[in-house]
């Protein structure tokens, strides 16, 4: 396994008494003494430690290839030999550490080191390495570049998984025979038995069977090894280069190969299907980002921290730009515009009256945003290209960014000023522009859905987190395990034990399963900051699809809600005579081997708590408490899996249903008898369960038929949008609406609407849903999977978000409910449904009642613009691609985006997606739905 | 620092950055930050990067355009109303009317500056007229400043009034390709007949003889048609349901539009709050959802790069689009042929809306052919 941390080396001395703090828990789990992570814990104390499980390494291995025809653009640098000096210096400086270390992470310093050179060079003072600026494109341009055509015809690149721990068990010795080529590849080379020292070539004679040469099929037998890890090798010095691998690891092996056909393409810009290991772990060990920047590089984006006071007296060049993110020619010619923005936030107050928030520019036939965000004396910038970010939602992102920020580094100011935190926001910037202008790339893990991350700028920037409701069993055994952990009740904490005070206090923790939130007892701000470190960091995408072996980080937080009295957010709330303890707070995640479980953990130092000095590291013990919790959570994996692999509640449908692929579809069906249909869709009993099995089974034709009565109003005034759906159109009496009245309406009408529709003579959907309820009762069993949100006969219901603001969750369908219905119009809806929804959320965002703004002064909110909007709604035609009948105009299927704002009782934000067959009022699909969400 | 709720607009030459005139507010923005505002996009466009437009809290925007790379417009407003459309809208429309003023080529090859802001004094009270449009405004039910279509009347008997104008434009020798002059003639108070023609015949010609000629008759015809516009935009024929508060319909193919408020007097909402929603309804349908229409391009070619249409990035088409607020509600239709923007009363349920808005666009389209 390779472990990386960001920066640092130096081993930090636990401290002592520590060590004698064991519990039985942990001694009993980890009988080793010392955590691997430990010797990546950075100077500062911050540790970020990421392990893969083995198994899933060759998973992701084999799965490369098998799908082959990628793996082989990496960039490779021409500063090769350069780099093996430095792999043996520090192999020889952790080989001469007296401690015995888990050989693995000898590998993973080489291979850290190896790939990272401006990041490891960084900390490193004892090897004399000069610290050298961020990396940055521009610099490494000659060399990636000429390395990269190189590629010559005739080779290719091989991805092997190997595992030199296991040639322990291997009978012969590895150094005998073939040597470690042989043992650690599985590759014969001719001649049998010996590796001459004259620097021949490598030729390949043969496949140890089983081997991981023979596994990954892509050696044959005639191949010249050329080089390892980019490093050239000949008979002389393969066995030095091979010994350096020291633990479980891919090797990338160049070969020379007689056969043209496995020649590959190398271009820079050509998206790779799939890398070795996903790219998103590759970005978060911080190795190969330059690959990652070069891709976007053509894009302009950029993040500038400025200096608004300039030093007249000693004129520098570019004296004000105090950070910048990338260095890309785009970037460049955006900072070459910075007193554009400069003066604009100068001068913009004085002229409208209102800081500046953004200004758009067109750059390389480019539009590009900019949003500004002052603090002080200085001024972020962000560049962002429109096509990524509209404008309506930069605003979300920069304020996202900055409080990402702030949580990280207590402000702007700290974040910027330090020089030695230059690295770690390369690091940190090269995500957030990788997440918003690429994020398919990062996905690109076998097994992963790509909505996971791409298409999401809507749910990662609401400020909820998503939630996975469980059964109330489960739920209440996982709030009894989190709660027993956060009580500190466990005998070697206790501070009667050893009659000291504890190093921190348990503020509370949070559980995530495979990116879900489970349990959460943070309050809302709190389980904002974390979640957005989280988010930024893609932690809960490793944790959804990527089996992380382990996944242990530590740092020092800044809690939005506490370390700042005089913030926006504690001033509304702080009582007179009441004073918040100023402690440090420090953020614990903890993600364990295979189990999917992550929780993370906040804990408060000062307070209660001893006081903490400098920069305190992970304490072991609460880290092996948390393990241990996840341990003991194991057992309710099974339980969350049957909840996730339970049937979509509620229904969901899948917009292909609705819509025939081909020329011949329900409309041939419909067209030839109009009215047997319809009789068909009334004799058919209104049993939704029926309707919710069927969509599995006879999907299209069958069940698209019979929620094709339309309500009166409609089929009659639909001119216009429904052009093809002509013959569809009935008008029928007997629907919902119909016989409903008009009381319906009254949810719409005011926020209060639900307390009100009781008082109203007529029946209502109200009541309804509560004769439903009552129904599930009685025939829990039947109805149980079959809860339905939308009115009619027919589940219409494709897509939903509702979210609670005050407890800051949202729930939304699983993905696994999402790639089910699959289809190929339907994953574009859900892209329509998010786009659509950002533009909803900003009609809501805009009209929410006065409040501080960001910068701490009250905004006059007058009632202008269109006032306060509570409902929006859009309605999308669809119509299906690569429509061949020439006859016949495509059939088009027409659907609601809507979103609602509730106020009372509780604040909510509803937004749903549904074919509009059936007129909806949304509060009640908001209340039905909300009656699922129990937390 | 502007005045709250105002307008302004600067107007340099693009190479030189020499203020040709400023008008609007009330106070004059101080010729400091008139000179910063133009440098600032000076300087981005000699670093290859155009500057096309920011906002401020507040809702205020500032947008520049660069007209055939002679002029330069700037619109400062701080007023939250006027949103970048309107001011997009606003840049446009007075550069067109510069243009129909002085003439293409005289602004696009100026080569006397003086001469110039001489000649741009006949365009100040067009101008102003735009930049009250929208803001403090008089003729509330125009709005085509904004959709850049006509604003129209639809008359009960259009037949008469139509031949006869063809009459008079055949006698004034229009000839819209090489027109020299915009004739004008007051007909009745609020009744004009516009003419482009040539240089002959001669505006005596046209006002002592045909302009009685061709109108006099028509006299009666005429006031009954302003007494009809006077109460709504729609021809009697239509009726339109009580509680709809006003609505503005767009025929996207002649790009005409028709505007109208209903009668009935609704406590909470003005007539003036009534059109500002509708103006605000309209930006906000057509910005997100809709196509706006687009007059031909008078800028430079990569003008359409110069904002953003967040309508692309669907994947499928919006037809109809919704709004619930606290004073009313809003329903619009997007068909091949119309749009419709609807205000209705909160007493509608919302789930009629759409219906209430078919119902209107057939109701007025079979009714009047529009």
């Amino acid at each position: 396994m390779f472990t990386v941390c960001s920066s640092g080396k130096t081993v930090r001395p636990v401290c002592t008494d520590l060590d004698e703090f064991d519990s039985i828990r942990s001694v009993l789990l980890y009988s080793e003494l010392e955590p691997e992570w430990l010797d990546d814990v950075q100077k500062n104390g911050e540790l970020f430690y990421l392990e893969l499980s083995e198994g899933e390494e060759e998973a992701v291995l084999s799965h490369i290839t098998a799908t082959q025809s990628a793996a082989t653009n990496h960039v490779r640098f021409s500063d090769k030999e350069a780099e093996i000096i430095t792999d043996k210096r520090s192999k020889k400086r952790t080989d001469s550490g007296a401690k015995s270390q888990p050989k693995f992470k000898k590998l993973a310093k080489i291979l850290a080191g190896k790939r990272r050179p401006s990041h490891r060079s960084k900390a490193d003072g004892k090897n004399g390495r000069v610290s050298q600026p961020p990396t940055s494109i521009l610099k490494n341009q000659a060399g990636p570049r000429t390395g990269l055509v190189v590629q010559q015809p005739y080779l290719k690149d091989v991805c092997v998984y190997v595992n030199p721990k296991r040639l322990g068990c291997m009978s012969p010795s590895p150094s005998e025979k073939g040597g470690l080529l042989e043992a650690l590849l599985g590759v014969i080379l001719r001649g049998g038995d010996g590796l001459g020292c004259n620097g021949e070539k490598l030729i390949i004679h043969g496949l140890v069977p089983h081997s991981p040469a023979s596994k990954c099929a892509q050696i044959l037998i005639g191949d010249v090894l050329v080089a390892v890890d980019d490093v050239d090798v000949t008979s002389e010095n393969i066995e030095r280069v091979l010994s350096c691998i020291s633990g479980p690891t891919q090797v990338h092996l160049t070969l020379e190969t007689g056969t043209a056909g496995s020649v590959m393409d190398s271009e820079v810009a050509r998206p790779r299907p799939a890398a070795p290991v996903s790219q998103l772990v590759r970005l978060l060990w911080g190795e190969d980002t330059t690959e990652l920047q070069m891709s976007v590089a053509h894009i302009p984006h950029i993040v500038m921290y400025l200096s608004l006071k300039l030093d007249s007296e000693s004129p520098q060049e570019e004296q004000e730009v105090l950070y910048q993110y990338p260095v890309s020619e785009a970037a460049a010619q955006l900072k070459a515009v910075r007193g554009i923005f400069l003066t604009l936030c100068d001068m913009l107050e004085n002229v409208t009256g209102g800081q500046i928030i953004s200004s758009s520019l067109v750059l390389r036939k480019q539009l590009v945003h900019v949003g500004y965000w002052k603090e002080g004396e200085n001024l972020l910038v962000v560049g962002l290209p429109a096509d990524r970010v509209p404008l309506l939602h930069l605003q979300t992102v920069i304020s996202g960014l900055v409080r990402t920020l702030r949580v990280m580094y207590g402000s702007l100011h700290s974040a910027f000023s330090e020089v030695e935190n230059a690295p770690r926001l390369d690091h940190f910037f090269c995500l957030f522009f990788q997440r918003i202008i690429q994020p398919s790339r990062l996905s690109d893990s076998p097994g992963s859905a790509p909505s996971i991350i791409s298409g999401t700028l809507f749910l990662d920037d609401l400020p909820a987190m998503r939630w996975l409701t469980l059964p109330p069993d489960v739920k209440v055994e996982v709030d009894t395990v989190l709660s027993d952990f956060e009580s500190s009740d466990f005998g070697d904490m206790s501070e009667d034990f050893y009659g000291m005070r504890r190093l921190y206090v348990i503020l509370g923790s949070c559980l995530f399963y495979k990116g879900y939130l489970i349990a959460n007892h943070l309050p809302k701000e709190d389980l904002l900051d974390v979640c957005l470190y989280c988010q930024h960091y893609c932690l809960l995408c490793l944790g959804a699809e990527q089996r992380v072996g382990q996944l242990v980080v530590w740092r020092e937080v800044f809690l939005q809600s506490r370390s700042h009295p005089d913030s926006h957010t504690s001033t509304s709330t702080s009582h007179p005579g009441y004073c918040e303890s100023h402690g440090r707070f420090f953020l614990l995640v903890v993600g364990l081997v295979r189990k999917h479980f992550m929780q993370c953990v906040l804990l408060e130092a000062g307070g209660c708590a001893s006081l903490a000095h400098g920069s305190p590291g992970p304490d072991c013990i609460y880290v092996d408490q948390v393990k241990a919790t996840l341990l003991q959570l194991e057992s309710l994996e099974c339980a969350i899996e049957e909840r996730l692999s339970a049937p979509p509640t509620p229904c969901l449908s899948c917009a292909d249903w609705f819509l025939p692929s081909s020329g011949r579809g329900r409309q041939d069906v419909i067209g030839s008898s109009p009215i047997l249909n319809r009789l068909t869709a009334a004799i058919k009993p209104p049993s939704p369960g029926t309707i919710g099995r069927s969509l599995f089974g006879e999907a299209g034709a069958g069940s698209g038929l019979k929620g094709r009565k339309p309500s009166p109003q409609r089929s009659v005034s639909d001119s216009g949008s429904e052009l093809g759906d002509v013959g569809l159109r009935m008008p029928s009496a007997g629907t919902r609406r119909d016989s409903l009245g008009s009381g319906g309406s009254d949810g719409s009408g005011s926020s209060g609407g639900l307390f009100k529709i009781p008082k109203l003579k007529q029946p209502n959907p109200f009541y309804l849903g509560s004769l439903k309820k009552s129904l599930t009762e009685r025939e829990a069993e039947e109805l149980q999977n079959t809860l339905k949100l939308t009115a009619g006969l027919e589940n219409t219901l494709f897509h939903y978000v509702l979210m609670e603001t005050v407890q800051g969750i949202f729930i939304t369908p699983t993905h696994r409910e999402i790639s089910q219905l699959s289809g190929s119009i339907h994953p574009q809806l859900i892209r329509n449904f998010h786009h659509c929804c950002l533009s909803i959320r900003h009609a809501f965002q805009q009209s929410l009642p006065p409040r501080q703004d960001r910068r701490g002064t009250d905004r006059p909110h007058t009632s202008r613009g269109l006032g306060p909007v509570k409902e929006h709604g859009i309605l999308f035609q669809c119509k299906p691609e690569n429509w061949t009948d020439q006859k016949k105009p495509a059939p088009t299927m027409t659907y609601w985006v809507i979103g609602r704002m509730v106020l009372e009782p509780i604040p909510q934000e509803f937004y749903v997606c549904f074919h509009d067959s059936v007129p909806e009022v949304p509060v009640e699909m908001a209340f039905r739905l909300s009656f699922g969400l129990a937390v | 620092m502007l005045q709250s709720q105002s307008v302004q607009l600067l107007c340099l030459t693009a190479s030189s950055g020499v203020p040709l005139f400023s008008r609007g507010s009330t106070k004059q923005l101080p010729f400091s930050i008139i000179g910063s505002l133009n440098g600032v996009h000076m300087f981005g466009t000699g670093h290859d990067a155009a500057l096309s437009c920011c906002e401020t809290e507040q809702g205020g925007h500032v947008l520049w355009r660069v007209f055939h790379d002679s002029l330069m417009l700037i619109g400062v407003s701080s007023n939250a109303n006027v949103s970048e459309l309107h001011l997009r809208r606003l840049l446009e429309n007075v550069w067109n009317c510069m243009v129909l003023v002085l003439g293409l080529d005289e602004l696009a090859n100026a080569r006397n500056v003086e001469r110039l802001k001489r000649e741009l004094r006949s365009c100040y009270g067009l101008i102003d007229m735009l930049l009250e449009r929208g803001v403090d405004d008089r003729d509330q039910g125009l709005m085509g400043d904004l959709t850049h279509c006509a604003d129209c009347i639809l008359l009960p008997q259009p037949d008469l009034i139509q031949d006869t104008l063809e009459s008079f434009t055949r006698a004034a020798e229009s000839s819209p390709n090489v027109a020299l002059r915009l004739l004008c003639f007051q007909l009745l108070p609020g009744v004009i007949a516009c003419v482009l023609c040539g240089p002959r015949p001669s505006l005596y010609q046209v006002e002592n003889e045909q302009v009685c000629r061709f109108w006099s008759p028509l006299a009666e015809n005429l006031r009954s048609c302003l007494d009809h516009a006077e109460r709504s935009s729609l021809s009697p024929s239509v009726s339109l349901r009580r509680d709809v508060l006003a609505l503005l319909l767009i025929n996207r193919e002649s790009r005409r539009s028709v505007t109208s408020l209903s009668t009935k007097a609704t406590p909470h909402l003005s007539p003036a709050r009534r059109w500002e929603l509708l103006r605000l309804f309209y930006t906000f349908a057509v910005t997100r959802y809709f196509t706006s229409e687009e007059s031909p391009s008078s800028e430079c070619p990569t003008a359409e790069l110069l904002h953003e249409e967040f309508s692309s990035g669907f994947t499928h088409l919006p037809v109809h689009c919704y709004l619930v607020t606290d004073e009313c509600k809003c329903y619009a239709v997007q068909t091949p042929q119309h749009q419709l923007f609807l205000l209705t009363d909160l007493s509608v349920p919302t789930f009629t809306l759409r219906s209430v808005a078919t119902h209107t666009l057939d109701a007025v389209t079979t009714a009047t052919g529009f």
